[in-house]
């Protein structure tokens, strides 16, 4: 009864577009765009039919004479679309069917019809053939604080599973789905100067950047299709006297984008972690993957609620795809994202859970701190990388979060670095590139991997703690709202100051200039040790004379040097620990700017090794082997290696051989 | 019956053979040291002075691996290199040394002798060469057919569930192993006439292989099947030893040889066991033939 009433409540809420609460008492944005979408799928044509109405609203204090809306499934409506030109070689065009999105009617609230003053642009590359943006130009120019209502309906065909979104058989991920607004950048916000429309074309490596939203989404699908989305279920209702089709709707608050899929082989598992229940959408025979999926996420989940800030909605849906949609694995919708798991992936891979906990923190860094994906993508692949890595590592293990089996351990952050330190266009570019103009494939490299590992490098300097306390002011400074990478140099600048003082200089800009926006590698290197015997006068003395020479032992005096290198161009302090053959240690600074640095001693000690950051904690130094020295180099590991290789190769040659 | 008196004589036999097994102990040892040796020698040059080898404590470390640079990528086509040289290498040597092993399991074989050893080798060689070949091949050949074809076919059917193909696989693959026993009966069986007669038949000797093999089948194919049962328990615990021993001093890496040797010299003999044992199956069905005539 209480349910119902509660169904018939938030029914009478969904007829009001988006101007009140159902899921958080209190918005957590500012209420800019929303949408009303009633949203049918025709699993024979593989379309999906829309009407929808929607709103925005000129926050700025211009007068804005037009409208900008994404039509991102465009980009598959031939084979020259950006899209495709970019993803020349990666995208397989021969089982590729294409995918559009036709706008069959769009007018105002007045009805007046937008669709003989409305065009496509292609603002990022003046491609004629691409239309994945549409611009409208309003009867009257929006005046500050005014609303432009609009109506659409709008008739959209799925591609084959491809980029992010599509069908596969009867498996449907319908992401990037229906026209929706750019941002409208005023004076001010990000790295605007003038007020104008931020709306990128649809491209090969790029996804998001939107106002955070309010939706209201009709869902009608045959009635054997089971469905997850973004929203929160509010009801659900036969949509033919047949009962062939059922109409589902949902909600969802706060949320820059909302996606969903549809398949009849999904089985529905919940759990809960604190107030939130999660949903996951499986594969039935993927049923032993359950307890892992839901693990990992709760991981992240804590982990992100103790060192970020809180996860502010009361659900979550996890879509694990089967393997014939495993093309849309991976990607994440804020309060919805797809997992990638496989049929008894064994527990000592962590695969599984690796892209669960990145899908997941993308809810932070892209959904509440709704970063420009298209213009900074660092900011938010290459933050979310980063806390993907910790938290693999610290719940997983840290010497084995991705993989853990007694032959093999490797952890997460270790294949961050290796991607970014061994990678041949390491230094093609900075981090400070607009998505698409990564060069030679290395869009993945820099904006996930290179970001991590300078990331680490910057929690290295200034400290765990610090690093934390940097996310949660920019949690709490930026969230529902849109940070640019400037205004996180700004509060990483203030928490450091605030908790340093001025122990790394009045701010981190040279640790930024070298890393985000410099493409130099760091490389420190010891190139010799040497302990060379002084003459003292007593060696003079007679050599007869016990006495004396027991003196001689003990008062030998030495010159010993540790000779270090900075081979790379990029300076940063390091630590230097010196060990000496009797025991004693020196850790020393060394500010990392001169090109070579000396440290030297007198004494009767003698330097037996020297390693320069002995606790790793430079990940962005390209080559480890060479931060140590020593006299006394231990083989134990190299013999037992080749021993290991021996029986391997031993034992092999028996098992195959007849 | 037959079964056990074939099990106990093959084991008394391949202990009366151990000189045999230390020449192929030592055949191995000196082949795999041609590849190990010179990379462990690479790799002592990419490391350097280097201290980094403290994070190979725990066994192979990506991150060193992979700052070794030039040094590794070299590292590692040198290991495919020599994998593939001493799997040319050990098919030939095994061939030529198995030749010797089966004429020294004959029941007719006096006391070892190392010199009838590798006359016997040297005699067979090019039959065993040409009987190797074609069963391996008949491995290969079945494993595609029988498990690689269709498992892939049904994990491309857009219709069938993921856990189709692994339960496929799974069901394909052990009857693939069930037929692998038989494959390796007749091996065996051919081996054992070849050495029994002068002439290097070859082909007669496979003929008769696969004769004796279905002739012979009910007690065959279980004594077959317990010698595999055991080689594989064998190999399974070894497995789970070896690569939990990490020794950190000289001594221990000493003590880690001693004892992978030792392992890997059970492991010969095992299957040296399994030379005898088939040839004495052999043997008695003959005396029961003769004995019938
Ligand atoms: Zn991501």
């Amino acid at each position: 009864m209480k349910k119902f009433v509660i169904i018939i409540i938030a029914g009478m809420l969904y007829m009001i577009p988006g101007r009140s609460q159902i899921i958080n008492k209190e918005p957590l944005s500012i209420r800019q765009t929303g949408y009303k979408i009633d949203a049918k799928l025709d699993p024979l044509t593989k379309t999906v039919t829309g009407t929808m109405e929607a709103f925005w609203v000129n926050k700025s204090a211009d007068i804005v004479p037009d409208i900008q809306l994404h039509l991102y499934m465009n980009a598959f409506r031939n084979k020259k679309t950006t899209m495709y030109k970019e993803s020349a070689g990666l995208l397989n065009s021969k089982d590729q069917n294409s995918g559009w999105i036709d706008v069959k009617s769009f007018t105002d609230r007045n009805g007046s019809d937008f669709t003989r003053v409305m065009n496509f642009i292609s603002p990022d590359d003046g491609n004629p053939f691409d239309q994945t943006v549409l611009k409208a130009l309003l009867p009257k120019p929006a005046l500050p604080g005014d609303t432009v209502f609009i109506n659409m309906v709008f008739e959209t065909r799925l591609p084959s599973i491809t980029r992010r979104t599509g069908y596969s058989d009867d498996f449907y991920f319908v992401a990037q789905w229906f026209p929706k607004f750019g941002v409208y950048e005023s004076a001010g916000m990000r790295y605007a100067t003038k007020g104008a429309w931020n709306c990128h074309q649809f491209h090969a490596n790029s996804e998001f950047f939107s106002n955070h939203s309010v939706y209201n989404v009709k869902i009608t699908v045959p009635k054997e299709y089971v469905v997850g989305t973004g929203g929160m279920l509010i009801a659900e209702s036969d949509s033919d006297a047949e009962g062939k089709n059922k109409t589902l709707t949902y909600r969802a608050e706060d949320i820059v984008d909302f996606a969903w899929t549809a398949w009849p082989g999904y089985a529905v598992f919940t759990d809960k972690w604190q107030h939130i229940k999660i949903t996951l959408l499986l594969p039935k025979d993927r049923i032993e993957q359950v307890e892992r999926q839901f693990t990992a996420v709760k991981h992240a989940m804590e982990y992100y609620a103790k060192y970020v800030g809180p996860y502010p909605w009361p659900y979550l849906t996890i879509v694990d795809p089967p393997a014939k949609g495993a093309r849309a694995g991976g990607m994440e919708y804020t309060t919805l994202f797809t997992s990638s798991s496989s049929y008894l992936v064994p527990a000592f891979i962590h695969f599984p859970e690796m892209v669960t906990i990145h899908e997941f923190g993308h809810a932070y860094f892209m959904g509440i701190l709704a970063s420009n994906e298209f213009e900074e993508p660092w900011l938010d692949e290459g933050v979310n990388s980063f806390w993907e890595e910790r938290i693999v590592d610290h719940y997983y293990g840290e010497n084995s979060g991705l993989i853990n089996h007694p032959f093999l351990k490797i952890a997460d952050k270790s294949l961050g670095r290796l991607s970014y330190v061994h990678s041949e266009g390491r230094q093609d570019v900075t981090n400070n590139e607009y998505s698409w103009n990564y060069p030679h494939r290395t869009y993945g490299m820099m904006s996930y991997d290179k970001t991590a590992t300078w990331l680490y490098t910057l929690m290295g300097i200034i400290g765990e703690e610090t690093t934390n306390e940097v996310f949660r002011e920019y949690y709490k400074k930026w969230a529902f709202k849109h940070p640019s990478g400037k205004d996180f140099v700004n509060v990483v600048n203030e928490v450091v100051t605030r908790i340093h003082g001025d122990k790394f200089g009045p701010d981190m800009n040279w640790f930024f200039n070298q890393t985000l926006y410099g493409n130099g590698l760091c490389d420190y290197k010891v190139t010799n040790i040497y302990n060379k015997k002084l003459e003292t006068l007593k060696e003079n003395l007679s050599d007869s004379d016990s006495i004396n020479k027991n003196l001689l032992s003990m008062d030998r005096q030495y010159k010993s040097v540790v000779e270090l290198e900075r081979a790379g161009e990029v300076m940063l302090p390091v630590e230097v620990l010196v060990h000496f053959k009797n025991g004693d240690e020196l850790l020393e600074s060394w500010d990392g700017k001169s090109r070579f640095k000396d440290f030297s001693y007198t004494g009767n000690r003698e330097i037996e090794w020297v390693k320069i950051d002995p606790e790793f904690k430079i990940r962005m130094d390209v080559n480890y082997i060479n931060n140590s020295m020593t006299l006394n180099p231990d083989r134990v590991p190299l013999r037992r290696l080749t021993n290991k290789l021996i029986s391997f190769m031993q034992f092999f040659i028996n098992f195959i051989s007849l | 019956m037959k079964i056990f008196i074939s099990l106990e004589t093959g084991i008394l036999r391949s202990v009366k053979s151990w000189k045999g097994i230390v020449i192929v102990w030592l055949c191995s040892l000196l082949l795999v040291s041609l590849v190990a040796i010179p990379m462990k020698g690479a790799l002592k040059s990419g490391l350097g002075n280097s201290m980094i080898t403290e994070k190979l404590a725990n066994g192979i470390n990506v991150e060193v691996f992979a700052d070794l640079g030039t040094a590794f990528r070299s590292l590692f086509s040198y290991f495919s290199t020599g994998l593939f040289m001493v799997l040319f290498v050990g098919f030939l040597i095994n061939s030529f040394l198995s030749g010797g092993l089966f004429d020294s399991l004959k029941g007719i074989s006096g006391t070892f002798s190392p010199v009838k050893f590798f006359i016997a080798s040297a005699k067979n060689f090019w039959s065993f060469v040409i009987i190797s070949l074609i069963i391996s091949l008949a491995v290969i050949l079945l494993a595609i057919l029988i498990v690689v074809i269709p498992v892939s076919i049904v994990s491309h059917a857009e219709s069938s569930s993921e856990g189709a193909a692994l339960k496929t696989g799974i069901i394909l693959t052990s009857f693939f192993l069930l037929i692998l026993v038989l494959l390796l009966l007749v091996a065996d069986y051919t081996r054992a006439w070849q050495v029994s007669h002068d002439k290097n038949e070859c082909f007669k000797a496979l003929g008769f292989g696969f004769s004796q093999t279905f002739r012979t089948f009910f007690s065959s194919y279980p004594l077959m099947l317990i010698l595999l049962v055991v080689q594989l328990l064998y190999g399974w615990l070894v497995l789970i030893v070896l690569p939990g021993i990490k020794p950190v001093t000289e001594g221990g890496i000493v003590l880690l040889f001693i004892l992978s040797q030792f392992l890997f010299f059970i492991k010969i003999l095992l299957k040296v066991w399994r030379y005898g044992s088939v040839t004495k199956m052999m043997e008695l069905h003959f005396e029961r033939l003769n004995r019938g005539v």
